[in-house]
């Protein structure tokens, strides 16, 4: 802006004046370099002396340049050289300067209008900040998230922060419903809902009933057949149902003891039946064991000290002896049954188990 | 989600249920004392925020009372329905036993936040393997309610067994040294094979947990169809997922729309919500969220209905723009 303003001086002033190019040049550079590293526009008006000077204008060599370095000095000839031109000039420099606003007129004007603007933006920031502060400080922390997930060992990764869990724990005062004089609306969590009346009566509720009763004719399951089995005479094939070998009910083999499986789940105190089982056959081994080693120790055998060395082998060869020796015959042949049902069991999962791809 | 009632009506509980006795009759097992409503001046009953929450629901019907939740269609929010309805109770103050009877594809254990505490299983049960007392997992934050799985992954029940074994553990559980249980909840499979026959044997009374679209529908219909042949009368419905912008766009089936289609009454409308996501990633059911989120009311009041074997006399239809005040622009 200050140096359109004084190029627009300069030209006004010096191309009617003849004034030399060279020292005209050289002022007005020095004074833009000036001007553009001082940046101020009142010190670049201070630097400007009009000198009005008569006929011994002399052409300002570069000793005078120098001594003049910052300033520029405008000369202006006598009015009889050129009276009328000078006039000109001099109305339109007036002119000029009367149309152009005074600076200080300028700053306040300028100043005014940022200073509204300065301030709305300001307001404007601190209504937003305001405003997402308050969000922030109403919205509900979020339980729920994936950390959640991590924190449970359902996710691994690293902690992703623990949150702690909240307890709702009233359930007889809850403010957030609402329901308005009239009935008609109910306010909860903050929304608004409109009601409205069910209008489900008895009867139509029997009709449906009764179109269900026709539509959907089913018995319970009586009779469950296993593979291999033939269908009885008396049930029609159509209504027998086949299901997949996948199926978590699939298999029809009762391994289990119905009335056994009755007691076991009636059991109120105690040991349970299988770990009672289980501890009392492996005291029966044990005992077994000791006999075995007792008879071992009368008869010296090579290839039984060998196995004595290796305490696995010992186990399963005693294994066998017990299950093939006679005391094992003596077991009450509920338990027998319960193991080797287990043992029929644990085979056939592990058949299935082969089946599948 | 709550019934409308003549306006003369002066009491303002009774705006909840049709079915409420005078607080006298009220069990011991209150855990608040009931405030006495204050006489007021006004034609209409003054608003009491806490119309349903200020007394003890009263417990209808015999205990235990063998509720069972299914759907026949999958991912209709049977599991989170049992969970939240079982946890509601337990809140509630009754006793709660909840049984997983997803033999196959067991979840309750995880939305309730219990699944590292599944030791034993029913299977064991039977087997000998454990009491019954040692597989039933007591929920530490409402120690009230408890859960009992079926089986673990990839174990199975003999056809024709499982239905016994319900029978049998319902028997065991109302022989109890502590007593019998308010309530066993029995979260059934998906479908209508031999785990939904298993699950509803020793039921009583059916939840049929349906969301507004045909599919789910269909299913149900049959469902109740099934249910009802087997002998369970007391079958309710609670219509999930329940988009009120959707209807209001007719872009969804309305509650009412829905009950015309079954005819059944309904226990409970559970609108939409992400909170079902978020619990369900926590562990943690919905009712124990606080602040409640707007399903966990929902649940809540379901639960309510459940145990005065009442139903809803009017159903939310659509969200109305609330008045907001000139402040309100700071808030949410």
């Amino acid at each position: 802006m200050a140096a359109s303003i004084w190029t627009l001086q300069l030209h006004t002033v010096s191309v009617p004046l003849r004034i030399p190019p060279k020292a005209v040049d050289f002022r007005t550079d020095d004074l833009f370099n000036y001007a553009f590293r001082r940046c101020t526009r009142k010190r670049t008006f201070k630097n400007i002396d009009v000198v009005a000077s008569g006929d011994s204008f002399t052409n300002g060599d570069g000793k005078n340049a120098k001594n003049l370095s910052d300033q520029v000095m405008v000369v202006k000839s006598e009015k009889r050289s050129l009276p009328v031109l000078l006039q000109d000039t001099v109305t339109k420099l007036q002119e000029s300067v009367k149309s152009l606003p005074p600076p200080t007129l300028l700053v306040k004007k300028h100043s005014g209008v940022s200073l509204a603007i300065g301030l709305s933006t300001v307001v404007i920031l601190l209504v937003i900040m305001m405003r997402s502060y308050v969000a922030k400080s109403s919205r509900p922390k979020r339980p729920g998230s994936v950390a959640d997930l991590v924190r449970r060992g359902q996710l691994r990764s690293d902690r992703r922060g623990i949150s702690n869990p909240l307890k709702y724990d009233d359930p007889f005062n809850n403010p957030l419903v609402k329901i308005s004089k009239n009935n008609s609306s109910v306010e909860m969590c903050g929304k608004v809902y409109r009601l409205a009346p069910v209008t489900l009566t008895k009867e139509q509720q029997a009709v449906h009933q009764k179109r269900r009763s026709r539509a959907y004719q089913w018995k319970r399951p009586t009779l469950f057949l296993k593979e291999g089995d033939s269908v009885p005479p008396d049930v029609d094939p159509d209504s027998i149902r086949w299901i997949p070998a996948n199926h978590p009910f699939a298999t029809t083999a009762s391994e289990i003891d119905e009335d056994l499986a009755q007691t076991n789940v009636y059991q109120k105190h105690g040991v349970p039946f299988r770990i009672q089982a289980e501890h009392e056959a492996l005291q029966r081994k044990l005992e077994a064991l000791q006999s075995e080693q007792k008879l071992g120790e009368l008869v010296i055998d090579p290839g039984a000290a060998k196995d004595f060395e290796r305490p696995f082998k010992t186990r399963l060869k005693s294994e066998e002896q017990a299950e093939q020796g006679p005391n094992n015959r003596q077991i009450g042949s509920k338990f027998s049954e319960s193991e080797s049902a287990r043992d029929s069991f644990v085979n056939k999962r592990s058949s299935e188990e082969m089946e599948k791809p | 989600m709550l019934s409308l009632q003549p306006l003369s009506n002066p009491k303002p509980s009774s705006l909840y249920s049709s079915s409420f006795t005078p607080p006298n009759s009220l069990s011991p097992k209150t855990l608040k004392p009931i405030p006495t409503p204050k006489p007021s001046r006004n034609f209409y009953p003054s608003i009491h925020s806490i119309l349903q929450y200020n007394r003890k629901p009263q417990l209808a019907g015999e205990t235990p009372r063998v509720v069972v939740i299914t759907s026949g269609k999958g991912g209709v929010g049977k599991t989170t329905t049992t969970a939240n309805i079982g946890l509601s109770l337990a809140r509630l103050g009754f006793s709660v036993v909840a049984i997983d009877c997803d033999v196959g594809l067991r979840n309750l254990d995880l939305l309730l936040g219990l699944e590292n505490r599944v030791n034993y299983t029913v299977v064991e049960v039977l087997n000998g393997d454990c009491r019954l007392d040692q597989a039933l997992v007591r929920d530490k934050r409402w120690s009230n309610f408890e859960l009992l799985c079926i089986s673990k992954p990839r174990s199975k029940l003999p056809i024709g067994f499982g239905g016994k074994a319900l029978v049998w553990l319902v028997d065991a559980l109302k022989a109890r040294d502590e007593g019998a249980p308010d309530f066993i909840i029995i979260d059934c499979p998906a479908g209508i094979d031999a785990g939904f026959i298993t699950a509803i044997t020793p039921a009583n009374e059916a939840v049929l947990v349906t969301t507004p679209d045909i599919t789910s529908l269909r299913d149900a219909d049959r469902v109740t169809g099934l249910l009802e042949c087997d002998g369970i009368r007391d079958i309710k419905m609670m219509v999930n997922r329940v988009r009120t912008d959707m209807i209001k766009g007719e872009d969804m089936m309305s509650v009412l729309d829905v009950q015309e289609m079954l005819g059944l009454p309904l226990l409970g409308v559970i609108p939409e919500d992400s909170e079902v996501i978020r619990s369900t990633n926590r562990g943690y059911p919905l009712v124990l969220n606080k602040p409640p989120a707007l399903a966990g009311l929902a649940f809540e009041q379901a639960a309510w209905r459940l145990v005065e074997q009442d139903s809803m006399e009017a159903v939310m239809v659509e969200e109305e723009p609330k008045k907001r005040g000139f402040f309100s622009f700071f808030g949410r």
